[in-house]
């Protein structure tokens, strides 16, 4: 690894103040699993990395009055093992159970996969189908938008360059919603997801699906929605038809890409399943409730 | 930069450039070279150590944040007087073939069978799939790691036959 | 007293090499007991006693303890460490290397291009590849030059200053494309076909034509490589007269040493290669790679040298499984017995032989599979191709043929409505059989292999 500069940043202020400082020569190091890697092999390494791993007030889960809070810097593994996620998002665990492997989930963070903006991240979907939101800390203060606008591009996010991922809220209203996540990848253990994807859905007193999200990964720039399959399912009644169709609409409005893993066309079927899938299973969590 | 840390129950200082990685540190500065650089981007698990009780990839973890925690490496694990179980069990099992990946994959073997005595052979293979193995194949170290942890509960002894009492 | 008897010959032999007032003295109750070795000697086609039994592996404890010392495990006072530079282009000419900045760099010892190696070109078959290019790049994961730094880490930075500039040439990826005539040639020869197979037994196009049925398919299997988790190392330590040690991850120490001294151009008696454990090999560690390299820095040093290969490097500038091309005509009768195949195998050799004649010959033969065909025509070639070299991998060629033979086979079964274990059984080898290559064949059991194993996985009761 080429040489650069250590500095570990204390609280958040510090943390922003020396992004501003440094600029886009700084590299923010968090579980490091995606920035080491990365460091070992660019040709153009940063001067700075600016430790938070141990940096204060960016980690915890909590339930505040404004949703489910979640620090950039818990863990996948600690994600699995919340006690307060298992209750209300088991999907959540699920994605975090998907990452990488016991060591990777041990480093690796919520935020940082984020971050990292990789189409195919394992975090992503189930977050936006919960309509997620993060909380950006800057030098000029806080701002949030929707996880949906969080995502520029692969690889890129809404952060300006002294801007660092704070926090992730599923809003109040979304605890307890039932949502559901599978993977496709080409094995089990340690593979990136062919496609992977998050549904979540509300019944409303008749038993009609109410608030019905889907959200994608891997089949596009970056993690997204799709739109025409929610409206297919809104306000209908949760029949396994209806999910067949809502799956074949969303085949249709993603645009995944081929490549060495998987071709544009099998991407699409695997959506096609998934997302029939992960209707179904959360329709029937929504019936258990 | 100036790093202090305690490996396997004994402390060190010492100063080591930025970019050092734990891997490093431990292989290079310490001659700790029971941890091995497989993949060098946390794929293969070799370079498996125990950083406050969780087992991780040294190789992406840079010194810095090491720094007042507490490391086990594969080099800790066992006494003067007798081996591990889990060491014993795959010594008896021959789950380590050329033996390259053993020191990583007995660490993760070690941590999940502290927070999991009584693991399902499904949770052995999760606590496994960050070690990736060419020779042996995974049976074996499974095996072991099963016999292990019935050992670490008093069930058998070694040789499997049953503790009574 | 026989114990004494041993204990007195012990003493004796000591004390021939011992001019000492206190001889080496053995004990008689210290002695081991002599081990019953003949009881451990197998009888020919007896079962042995060690079968059903759990062995444990001798070197099992170490491996445990993690003290067992592999290449990269180990350092010498004022070692050095090497990297090589990889060209990232598949086929060109190189027209200039500028080392100077490199050379100029401080930690950098000594900078090494192909020209400074005494005879430029190994191969355990064909000499036909480049310790380092010098003239031609034939693949992307050639190396172009090598540094000795005081550390990795300016190894790896004096890489990115040594400039080379290329010539770019046609290049060629596709084997198919490379046997035709006009194609890029990737060696100067006349065609990129290096070697070539032919088995012929009886007479395929009259059994063809005399089959109730013909079977026309082409599989083809990908580039597979070895990934030992150790990567391939070494160590190099030129001493003052003139003798060379090199610690390495190798395999096959003595073939190493022979490449090693060509390439050296040293009698074979001044090289030393010590293997130690290997982490991994599978067949990627059968021959030579970064060693002449690390010889030649540490002989330009004075210092010892080390190489470790990184994971990429593993990919790009090891040996790898060959890509397989096969073109299977199987003819057959109704009740589904073979009677003729002709077969086609283009192997994909890569940009260097390496092992690929052996690979050639053992896929030529086993392509007809373990079936009793009295009409057989196999041609089989390999291929050079403007990339990474393929050489041994477990199985030499034995598991691609073998993907091919039994797609087919399970087609076969399916277009005639046949049982796929009974097709097998109607056509397997058995005692007495004569393989394509005119060998009768002694002790055969594939037909009682395939019995049990559908009886152990409940093939009839539709179990997989």
């Amino acid at each position: 690894m080429r040489a650069f500069n250590y500095v570990a940043a204390g609280d958040i202020q510090q943390a922003v103040r020396l992004l501003a400082e440094h600029g886009s020569e700084a590299k923010i190091l968090a579980g490091g699993t995606d920035l080491l890697a990365d460091l070992k092999s660019s040709p153009h390494p940063p001067r700075m990395v600016i430790d938070i791993s141990r940096t204060q007030g960016l980690g915890g889960i909590e339930v505040t009055d404004k949703g489910l809070r979640i620090g950039a810097l818990v863990t996948h593994t600690e994600i699995m093992k919340s006690s307060v996620i298992q209750e209300h998002f088991p999907a959540l665990v699920d994605a975090a159970h998907t990452i990488g492997a016991v060591q990777t989930r041990n480093l690796g963070t919520l935020g940082g996969n984020l971050v990292t903006a990789v189409p195919s991240m394992d975090s992503g979907p189930t977050l936006m189908a919960l309509d997620a939101w993060v909380v950006l800390a800057g030098n000029s203060g806080n701002r949030q938008m929707p996880l949906t606008e969080f995502f520029k591009g692969p690889r890129r996010t809404a952060l300006k360059p002294d801007e660092l991922l704070m926090e992730i809220v599923i809003p109040a209203e979304n605890i307890g919603k039932p949502v559901n996540f599978l993977k496709s990848g080409l094995r089990k253990g340690q593979a990136l997801a062919l496609v992977n994807a998050a549904g979540s859905l509300w019944l409303d007193a008749k038993g009609r699906i109410r608030e019905p999200r889907i959200a994608l990964g891997a089949v596009a720039p970056t993690v997204i929605r799709a739109p025409n399959a929610e409206k297919c399912l809104a306000g209908q009644v949760p029949t396994p038809e209806i999910m067949v169709e809502a799956g074949k609409i969303a085949a249709e409005e993603c645009k995944p890409i081929t490549d060495f893993r998987a071709s544009a066309t099998y991407r699409k079927e695997i959506v096609e399943v998934l997302v029939k899938r992960v209707l179904m299973h959360a329709h029937a969590q929504a019936l258990k409730k | 930069m100036d790093i202090r840390l305690t490996v396997n129950g004994s402390q060190h200082a010492l100063s080591v450039p930025p970019e050092t990685t734990l891997l490093g540190l431990l292989r290079n500065q310490l001659g700790h070279t029971g941890a091995k650089l497989g993949c060098d981007v946390g794929d293969c698990g070799a370079c498996t150590v125990i950083v406050d009780g969780k087992p991780v990839n040294a190789c992406l973890m840079l010194a810095g944040q090491a720094d007042g925690r507490e490391i086990l490496t594969i080099e800790g694990l066992a006494s003067r007087e007798q081996l591990h179980p889990i060491q014993r069990a795959f010594e008896e099992h021959a789950s380590l073939q050329c033996g390259f990946c053993g020191p990583g994959v007995i660490l993760s073997a070690k941590a999940l069978l502290d927070e999991n005595p009584d693991p399902s052979r499904q949770e052995v293979r999760d606590g496994l799939a960050g070690n990736l193995c060419r020779c042996t194949g995974y049976t074996k170290m499974i095996d072991a790691v099963l016999h292990a942890a019935r050992v670490m509960r008093n069930e058998t002894d070694h040789s499997g036959a049953k503790v009574e009492g | 007293m026989n114990k004494g008897a041993t204990v007195e010959e012990k003493l004796h032999i000591a004390e021939q090499g011992l001019a000492s007032e206190n001889p080496l003295r053995v004990y008689g109750d210290t002695l081991p007991a002599v081990f019953p070795l003949e009881l451990l000697v197998p009888e020919v086609r007896q079962q042995t006693p060690a079968v059903g039994q759990r062995v444990t592996r001798p070197d099992g404890r170490m491996h445990g303890l993690g003290q067992t010392r592999y290449i990269d495990d180990m350092a010498f006072p004022g070692m050095l460490y090497a990297k090589i530079k990889r060209a990232g282009v598949a086929s060109a000419r190189i027209v200039s290397i500028d080392t100077s900045e490199a050379e100029a760099m401080p930690g950098v010892v000594a900078v090494l291009t192909g020209r400074d190696v005494p005879v430029n070109s190994f191969g355990p078959s064909f000499q036909d590849q480049p310790v380092l290019a010098d003239e031609r790049v034939f693949h992307a994961g050639d190396g172009v030059a090598a540094v000795a730094a005081v550390s990795e880490q300016i190894a790896e930075e004096a890489l990115t200053k040594i400039k080379v500039e290329y010539e770019a040439l046609p290049a060629v990826f596709d084997p198919l494309e490379a046997i035709k005539d006009d194609a890029p040639k990737v060696h100067a020869t006349e065609s990129n076909i290096y070697a070539r197979k032919v088995i012929i037994k009886g007479d395929v196009e009259q059994a063809l034509a005399a089959s109730d049925h013909v079977f026309e398919g082409q599989y083809r299997t990908q580039m597979v490589e070895h990934v030992p988790i150790e990567p391939h190392a070494s160590i190099a330590l030129w001493d003052a007269n003139g003798r060379v040690t090199v610690y390495s991850s190798l395999g096959r120490i003595t073939l190493g040493r022979a490449d090693l001294a060509r390439t050296l151009r040293m009698p074979i008696n001044r090289i030393r290669l010590v293997g130690t454990i290997v982490g991994g090999n599978f067949g990627g560690k059968n021959e030579i790679t970064q060693e002449p390299v690390l010889a030649l820095l540490s002989k330009k040093t004075g210092r010892p040298v080390k190489g470790v290969y990184t994971r990429s490097e593993e990919f790009i500038a090891s040996t790898t499984r060959h890509p397989f091309i096969m073109d299977f005509k199987t003819g057959v009768n109704r009740e589904g017995r073979i009677l003729a195949r002709k077969i086609r195998l283009v192997l994909d050799g890569g940009a260097y032989c390496s092992w690929s004649e052996t690979t050639l010959g053992k896929a030529a033969i086993l392509s007809v599979g373990p079936y009793r065909i009295d009409n057989v025509h196999v041609e089989a070639c390999v291929v050079y191709t403007n990339k990474t070299m393929t050489g041994a991998m477990r199985g030499f060629g034995a598991p691609q043929v073998c993907f091919a033979y039994e797609s087919q086979m399970d087609e076969i079964a399916s277009a005639l409505g046949i049982d796929p274990l009974e097709i097998r059984l109607r056509n397997a080898f058995e005692t007495g059989s004569i393989s394509p290559t005119g060998q009768v064949l002694d002790s055969v059991v594939v037909k009682e292999s395939l019995l049990q194993a559908a009886r152990r996985f409940g093939w009839k009761e539709g179990g997989a």
